[in-house]
């Protein structure tokens, strides 16, 4: 009997695949492209299910046109780049993100192509920094896309979603971490409460922030299951996700030893067992029922003195005039009038203990699945904002 | 790709394993020195740590991203530590806004440098200078430690150069290797002449309340091999 039902549930998961093939299928070959209905697949169940669908959807969604690579990096790159060095080692040491059983002369190569990729980007974007973590992401679309693919989903990734944690400094990273606390305390005031007086901080999450899990998950299945979903969402989705990770991990968190090494050690060693789809489906949710801009008030009071040094950022950044920037001014801009009215209002805590109610993201992707794909447009390549208008 | 970080974890478990008192009682509840572990990236932070907490040296490790911790039990005159070693990211970006929070209630600084590598050698001002402003108390112990000293034709920091720079800021200078530990000094000796330093320094944060009056410690004797001056 038990061999029936699972088999029964194979032909279930197998004809469910099948379905969101073919719908995946149908959206690539309409004209215009279905962007938002590949964004919904993205978030679904499963993602994208396969790397050869990724090499498919991935670009799409970053808007990068396919017939127009660039042509691969040249070793010159190497001469004269502040962050030659940097990049080497860190990428010399990042065995653990190839496959086992890689033969070293393949891996090898791959790593050179790590490094050039990195130092393509680099070079074209003067305003881009390298981090410690960058290299995590960019191995992911190497070996899931190849190397002329990866070089141009990068490009746009580092301008588009990864662009504050490649500031000159990592204020932005810090601002972006400090919406974390926030999101517990909305969820669990209790698990909140605990690491706040073990003083933990956030920097257990960093790594998790800026690889997008990459450099934390052993299985690349995860990884990129991941990778689709963000790509999919608004840019502050993966502080979400790290969130909801925690509150996963409540009970466990409220047992620990109330101390920061404790808490530290405890959240940075990430199970490799989590639920996956059930993580991502009450990340959209939580997404949904609190908003980065609901957010930002606390998590500013979170950063006290960060906000103005932030804004300051932007408006010289903006400066520039790179589409990314304008975009990104206009958020800005928006959230802070909000804000203006909210402190007028200040409204009390009254959602302390919201229960995470799932809104069905995993099954049918109803309205709030929607609200998350058009968030995501606020930080988008420009190019969508025809389809909700 | 999930051994390693298996077997980083193992080091901790293995330490806090070991806590645990005879007979089932909660484990007495034990002094802590939270040691800061600073230099450039590459130079060897984490492979250190690792060698004092899990006794071996791990067999690839990776760029450490923001913070990592480990831990290790020790008793020293019969009272048992808990020496916490903080290992932190060496790209100079991490220092300024994320690593500050974790200089806090520090017990003691090792600064870190590669003897095959000149430039992190000639980084450590900077990484003094640092460590100045986040430590407010000008007392608390700092040493210096040369890694990678097995390999030894690559050497690109003579002795003499690290000792009177040592000198020059009154820290105790030892060069090791984290691979091939019968070099020079040992990890685990270097570690532990830090704690007896701590040991027989001055009371250190309980994580019990102080008032059983009975913390009066026997100053140690100081190491031969070291000069804390």
């Amino acid at each position: 009997m038990a061999v029936r039902g699972r088999r029964a549930g194979h032909r279930d998961y197998d004809s469910k695949k099948k379905r969101k093939e073919a719908e995946i299928q149908q959206a690539l070959s309409s004209d215009p492209i279905d962007v938002a209905t590949l964004r919904r697949m993205a978030i679904s169940e499963g993602g994208l299910l396969t790397d050869e669908i990724r090499r498919k959807v991935w670009p799409k969604l970053l808007n990068v046109n396919t017939d127009d690579l660039p042509l691969p990096p040249g070793k010159e790159l190497r001469e004269d780049n502040k962050d030659y060095q940097q990049v080497l080692l860190d990428v010399r040491r990042s065995l653990r993100r190839f496959p086992p059983g890689m033969p070293d002369e393949q891996r090898e190569g791959l790593q050179e192509d790590l490094i050039d990729i990195i130092l393509h980007v680099l070079k074209r974007n003067p305003q881009l920094h390298y981090y410690q973590g960058y290299h995590d992401i960019v191995v992911t679309f190497l070996l899931v896309v190849g190397n002329r693919l990866a070089t141009a989903l990068v490009e746009k990734l580092s301008t588009h979603h990864l662009r504050d944690f490649m500031d000159p400094t990592m204020d932005n990273t810090k601002h972006i971490l400090n919406y974390l606390m926030p999101i517990i305390d909305q969820v669990n005031p209790e698990v909140h409460d605990f690491m706040q007086s073990a003083e933990v901080g956030t920097i257990f999450a960093l790594s998790w922030l800026i690889t997008w899990f990459g450099h934390v998950l052993s299985d690349m299945r995860q990884v990129v299951r991941l990778y689709d979903f963000f790509l999919a969402c608004h840019p502050l989705m993966p502080i979400y996700f790290a969130a909801v990770i925690v509150l996963h991990r409540e009970q466990e968190v409220l047992d620990c030893e109330c101390d920061m090494a404790s808490v530290h050690h405890l959240l940075s060693q990430i199970p490799q067992d989590l639920p996956y789809e059930t993580l991502i489906s009450q990340a959209g949710d939580l997404f949904v029922q609190f908003p980065p801009s609901e957010l930002a008030r606390e998590a500013r009071q979170h950063a006290e003195r960060m906000a103005a040094s932030t804004f300051k950022d932007f408006e010289l950044a903006s400066a520039q005039q790179r589409p990314d920037m304008v975009l990104r001014q206009r958020f800005w801009d928006r959230l802070r009038g909000e804000e203006r009215t909210k402190s007028v209002l200040t409204k009390p805590r009254t959602n302390r203990l919201v229960k995470l109610a799932v809104m069905g993201l995993t099954v049918a992707l109803g309205a709030a699945a929607l609200a998350v794909v058009k968030s995501a447009l606020e930080w988008a390549p420009k190019f969508e904002l025809q389809i909700f208008p | 790709m999930m051994a390693a970080a298996a077997e980083l974890e193992s080091s901790l478990e293995l330490s806090l394993g070991g806590g645990a008192g005879p007979g089932g009682l909660p484990p007495a509840r034990s002094r802590i020195f939270k040691i800061i572990v600073i230099g450039d990236s590459n130079v060897g932070k984490t492979c250190l740590t690792y060698r004092f907490c899990a006794g071996r040296f791990p067999q690839r490790t990776e760029a450490t991203i923001g913070v990592d911790f480990r831990e290790r039990a020790v008793t020293i005159d019969g009272e048992r530590i808990k020496i916490q070693l903080w290992d932190t990211a060496g790209q100079e970006r991490f220092r300024k806004s994320m690593v500050q929070h974790y200089y806090r209630n520090v017990h003691a600084v090792v600064f870190v440098y590669d003897m095959t590598n000149l430039a992190s050698f000639q980084s450590l001002p900077s990484w003094i200078e640092e460590c100045k402003q986040h430590l407010l108390a000008n007392d608390i112990p700092r040493i210096l430690v040369g890694n990678k000293c097995d390999l030894r034709n690559a050497i690109q920091v003579p002795t003499d150069l690290a000792q009177k720079f040592a000198d020059t800021h009154s820290m105790p200078l030892f060069e090791t290797s984290a691979k091939s530990p019968n070099d020079n000094d040992h990890v685990e000796a270097i570690f532990m002449t830090l704690a007896h330093k701590l040991k027989s320094h001055k009371p250190l944060m309980l994580s019990q309340p102080p008032g059983s009056g009975e913390m009066h410690l026997k100053p140690e004797p100081k190491p031969a091999m070291t000069c804390w001056c």
